[in-house]
């Protein structure tokens, strides 16, 4: 009977993530946003926007991937955030 | 004679098969090189100096601060923290993150793990974590906390390790980010050890008080909870939060196993652009909400004897800052000046109740776009009950602060 909270929360989870995972990526409007723009909206929300000269491309593909966990951007926010630091470094 | 016979054609035989298998070595060799050959001559042409970085890659970040901290009673400079991050990039889908904290305590030299934890990205909505997390609970423990992005080198009330608000724990989570029609939403849903409720019998005053970030945990029930936050503005300048989490606090096998608690939270941020003063707004606020099932504890000043009170409380912190990021005179776009005012308030008849509210003024000096000099003056007013009032670095306190993030 114990083990029954457990069970419950595992099949929650699965279950919360079967239905976002039918949500979109993304809408009309993000997609219009180039990289540039995202950078301004997502990271200043925290912190100020990073210097596109701080890290190399390679380095940046880390930085991006890391704060995409960290900041939940979404995987097209990802990509071109990345594009747009790895063109202006 | 047969015998012998059949002796001298023994090592014969087997002379012959060595160089046989020898003979057919040497022809598979000319083979696999002449092919490995023909592969190398269809390779596209490159030298040997250029530097390929491969798909694991590893980058150390953190952050670190110090500073001089002036208060009623002393004078001093102060060592803060050094926060070494390591992020190791396993490969596109796979990524794996600790950060340290290394802290000055007297004469020793303390070394945390603040969080350490494994992210796999399940699809282009969804990363599932496992290990050490920042809880997903409000908007300051998970996002705001790091000295080069707080605006100040204080936290708000109710944030720190003996706040009411969670900070590190360890689980699973699912967390991402998707629209819903044309509202972009991130979410994250865990399960955690989660806090443990204080039983007040190795020390009677801190009976009921929820402690996070300790293992092993101390039953067998998991907390479960989540954030949801909505960008209602299609600039994503205003976030709207939600988080709550729930599970049973107490000591296995005690008399406080069924006692449950339900943590809640509801915080805003808003950042964007005033061109009419060439300035950056930036707001956030947070509202937190800590109710754990009534129960009896020991009597801090008679033993044996038990009490209760209804064990609710809540913090909150609204703030707000404004930087001229785009005048034109250089010293002026470097400036911040920065206001917070936050609340704590803790159970009414607990050893350990608090109502205080406390003021940071701040002015900050960016070198960069991470590294600031903070100049804050910080003023804490209230009541804090028999045994609350014992906590040290109250009072009225002015800090000069250095942080640097890399």
């Amino acid at each position: 009977m114990k083990k029954i909270p457990i069970i419950v929360t595992l099949f929650i989870l699965v279950i919360t993530a079967i239905f976002i995972t039918s949500c979109a990526t993304t809408n009309e409007l993000a997609a219009a946003k180039s990289g540039a723009q995202l950078w301004g909206e997502n990271c200043l929300r925290c912190h100020n926007t990073p210097s596109p000269e701080t890290f190399s491309d390679t380095e940046w593909d880390v930085a991006v991937l890391h704060m995409r966990v960290r900041a939940n951007l979404t995987e097209d926010e990802a990509v071109k955030i990345a594009e747009f630091l790895k063109t202006a470094n | 004679m047969k015998k012998l016979f059949k002796q001298s054609l023994l090592p014969l035989f087997l002379w012959q098969c060595i160089m046989m298998s020898a003979q057919v070595g040497q022809d598979t060799n000319l083979q696999v090189q002449s092919t490995l050959d023909i592969q190398m001559a269809q390779l596209p042409t490159a030298t040997t100096n250029d530097w390929k970085p491969g798909k694991s890659r590893f980058l150390l970040r953190g952050y670190a601060h110090a500073g001089l901290e002036m208060t009623e009673d002393e004078t001093s400079f102060v060592w803060g923290q050094l926060a070494p991050l390591l992020i190791f990039r396993q490969s596109d889908r796979l990524l794996f993150e600790a950060e340290l904290e290394v802290e000055l305590e007297g004469e020793d030299v303390h070394l945390g793990l603040e969080y350490g934890n494994l992210s796999y990205l399940i699809s282009s909505v969804l990363t599932f974590r496992a290990g050490k997390i920042l809880v997903p609970f409000g908007t300051f423990v998970p996002n705001l906390h790091p000295a080069w992005i707080n605006k100040f080198p204080t936290m708000p009330l109710g944030a720190g390790h003996d706040g009411i608000l969670p900070g590190a724990d360890i689980g699973v989570e699912l967390r991402g980010a998707a629209f819903l029609g044309s509202v972009k939403t991130n979410y994250s849903f865990y399960a955690l050890n989660g806090p443990q409720l204080n039983d007040g019998n190795l020390e009677a005053a801190e009976g009921g008080v929820l402690h996070y970030d300790i293992t092993p945990d101390n039953n067998k029930n998991k907390v479960i909870g989540g954030r949801i936050g909505f960008f209602p503005m299609s600039n994503s300048a205003l976030e709207v939060g939600f988080s709550g989490m729930y599970g049973k606090v107490g000591d296995q096998d005690s008399r406080y196993e069924d006692v449950s608690a339900f943590l809640y939270a509801v915080d805003m941020s808003y950042v964007r652009n005033l061109p009419g003063i060439s300035s950056v707004l930036d707001i956030k606020a947070q509202y937190t909400g800590a109710n754990v099932e009534e129960a009896e504890f020991p009597e801090p000043d008679e033993p044996g004897e038990f009490h209760s009170f209804t064990n609710n409380s809540q913090a909150w912190f609204v703030q707000a800052s404004i930087r001229p990021a785009f005048v034109e005179n250089a010293f002026m776009q470097n400036l911040e000046l920065a206001g917070r005012y936050s609340s704590l308030k803790t159970p009414e008849g607990a050893p350990w109740e608090v109502d205080q509210k406390q003021w940071d003024i701040g002015l900050n000096y960016w070198l960069d776009w991470r590294t600031v000099f903070k100049f804050a003056y910080r003023k804490i007013s209230g009541t804090a009950g028999e045994h609350g009032g014992e906590e040290t670095g109250l009072g009225d306190a002015f800090f000069i602060h250095w942080a640097i993030g890399f």
